[in-house]
């Protein structure tokens, strides 16, 4: 049997502040084969935000087992675990936190400069993240000239053009009006079926999580019903 | 590595922030090179006023004021012919008796200073060897000869002390004959009287120091005079020695020159401490993303302080013009003489240094408290 492409087994996260701890995830366990497009969903405070960070590396467990595409990154220090995301993980925020000095095209350039990556080659990789989102014709826009749902789709070429094979999306349609969110999800969907990457999605949105092939629900850190 | 255009970009982004910081930091190291000029100026035009070859002899008791000294009219032969070794020109012994006085002076415009007086005589260039006359003569009874720094002291325009002009010891009229320069020595601020005038309009019938110019004599021997001619109550003292004293009794001025620049310097540093921790805490979730795109910490840390640099080092360009315009060559009196400020390797070491000190140490503290927090935190942080 091949193993999953996220194989999480009772992973537990605490957050210590002085004597009281917090613990948002206890226990869980969760396997995601390649190409899964996931939606979680849960309540306010579930921990969905904090197993996301996790899986992209973001944030190291207190316990259990955290293994990703055959990497165990459980035992990474915190500089090994920024190198391994720059190469294996896009992360989508709500927000899109584009850097607001930086046109739609340099943003996207970001993840590549820390390749050995010559600028033609960048410039190729650049104009087909563009091009696939859509937004070939706003490069050079900064992000302020922008609407939201273009902000996000030029987060979503950044988070792609180096080639990662995992995306994590934090509520990506949470800001955006139906049409901007259905046209969000439409492009996950594809990432997904056509491009072979395994997607989690945190949603609050019934109708976003439809897009996913599974949905999962957290409730106060644990995984209280799956369905397909 | 964060591309050069970002910090470029990054500094920018908020001008009135910009002219803040750049502002800042000119006006820190514009004060820091002040300090230096005016610290250096003056313990230069002291330690160049006192030639190692020359010896003064005071009156016993009163070295520590050349003013107050009191030497008799006769040690000026007697030294001459007893001190074996002294410099001799043309048979004339480099043995000079003078007058020291401190008096207000009027000028033809009316001002009234106090200025530092020198009654002498002819001879007595032979120890003053950086004297030099510019234009003119050497006063004769009734003319006087001005150092070309002394309208500083007296705060009067250079052409109220021009040749042929008069100037007023009380009610007593005295006729500039001469113009003479010492260059980095406290003479240039002096007036210079003839010894006789001196002697009459100050009521004084002895002179207040003497001084020798050795040629193969030692220090040593001048003192060994004084000794076998205790009758004469005399103390011997090194010219250079004599100013390394003066100068001791500055410090304290220049403690404070440096406490007051530092101070001020210490407030605007401060306040531009405070305008970058706000200026990184808005960017706190911007840079959070750039790590969770992959860069590190130190790749981040450098891009601002690229930014910082360029902003302070903008700032010490700023200073290093402003200095030579308002700095370099300006004369500054004080009570015994004028001194030239000079952006020396020095000054302008200093300010590089400090320039580039705040572009690097200053960003430190609102580097870390930007960089510290988990990346978590700081992508959940508004
Ligand atoms: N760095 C931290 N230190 C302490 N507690 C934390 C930290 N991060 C998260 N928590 C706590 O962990 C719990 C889960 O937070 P998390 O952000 O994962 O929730 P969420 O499901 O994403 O909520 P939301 O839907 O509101 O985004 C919350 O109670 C939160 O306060
Ligand atoms: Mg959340």
């Amino acid at each position: 049997m091949i193993s999953p492409f996220i194989n999480i087994a009772n992973l537990t996260k605490t957050y210590k502040k002085g004597k009281t701890s917090i613990t948002p995830l206890e226990n869980l366990s969760l396997e995601v084969p390649k190409g899964e497009f996931l939606a979680l969903m849960g309540p306010s405070g579930s921990g969905k935000t904090t197993l996301l960070n996790l899986i992209a590396g973001i944030d190291s467990p207190s316990d259990g087992v955290l293994e990703i595409d055959g990497n165990d990154i459980r035992g990474l220090t915190r500089a090994r675990l920024t190198k391994w995301r720059s190469s294996h993980v896009g992360y989508i925020f709500q927000l899109y936190h584009l850097i607001p000095i930086l046109t739609a095209y340099e943003n996207v350039e970001l993840p590549l400069l820390l390749d050995n990556m010559s600028k033609r080659e960048r410039k190729n990789r650049i104009d087909a993240a563009l091009d696939l989102v859509g937004l070939s014709d706003r490069a050079h826009h900064r992000p302020t000239e922008l609407s939201g749902g273009q902000e996000q789709r030029v987060a979503i070429a950044r988070a792609i053009v180096h080639d990662p094979g995992l995306l994590v999306a934090d509520e990506p349609t949470g800001d955006l009006d139906r049409e901007s969110a259905d046209s969000i999800l439409n492009l996950l969907d594809s990432l997904a079926n056509d491009h072979g990457k395994t997607i989690v999605m945190v949603t609050h949105d019934p109708k976003a999580a439809s897009a996913a092939h599974r949905t999962l629900h957290l409730e106060k850190g644990v995984l209280i019903k799956s369905e397909s | 590595m964060l591309p050069f255009t970002y910090a470029v970009r990054n500094l920018f982004r908020d001008p009135a922030r910009l002219l803040q910081t750049v502002g800042g930091a000119a006006l820190v190291v514009f004060l820091l090179m002040a300090a230096t000029a005016l610290n250096e100026g003056m313990s230069g035009v002291l330690s160049a006023s006192g030639s190692p070859k020359n010896v003064i002899l005071m009156g016993k008791g009163s070295e520590e004021s050349i003013e107050r000294s009191e030497v008799h009219l006769e040690v000026e032969s007697i030294a001459a012919t007893s001190v074996r070794g002294i410099k001799s020109v043309f048979g004339q012994s480099a043995v000079s008796g003078e007058i020291n006085y401190m008096a207000p002076i009027k000028t033809a415009s009316g001002s009234v200073e106090q200025s530092i007086l020198r009654g002498v005589r002819e001879e007595s260039l032979l120890v003053h060897e950086t004297v030099r006359l510019l234009e003119g003569r050497f006063p004769s009874p009734g003319e006087v000869m001005v150092g070309s720094l002394a309208h500083r002291n007296l705060g009067v325009k250079e052409d109220d002390l021009a040749i042929g002009k008069e100037i007023f010891f009380g009610d007593i009229p005295f006729k500039i004959a001469g113009r003479f320069t010492a260059p980095g020595t406290v003479l240039e601020s002096e007036i210079w009287f003839d010894r006789n005038d001196l002697a009459t309009v100050t009521q004084r019938s002895s002179l207040s120091s003497v001084i020798l110019r050795m040629d193969d004599a030692e220090f040593d021997d001048v003192q060994i005079f004084t000794l076998q001619r205790n009758d004469l109550e005399l103390a011997a003292i090194r010219e250079d020695t004599y100013y390394d004293k003066l100068s001791a009794f500055y410090a304290p001025i220049q403690t404070m020159t440096w406490l007051t620049a530092g101070l001020v310097a210490a407030g605007a540093v401060f306040g531009g401490l405070n305008t970058l921790y706000a200026a990184f805490a808005s960017r706190i979730k911007e840079l959070a993303t750039l790590q969770s795109i992959g860069f590190s910490r130190v790749a981040i840390f450098i891009s601002l302080v690229q930014e910082s640099l360029l902003a302070t080092l903008t700032g010490t360009l700023l200073a290093l013009l402003l200095s030579l315009v308002i700095l370099d060559g300006r004369t500054v009196p004080f009570s015994i003489g004028t001194f030239r400020l000079v952006l020396s390797p020095l000054v302008i070491f200093t300010g590089l240094f400090v320039g580039i000190l705040l572009g690097t140490l200053g960003i430190l503290p609102p580097a870390w408290r930007t960089l510290a927090p988990s990346l978590p935190k700081a992508l959940r942080s508004t």
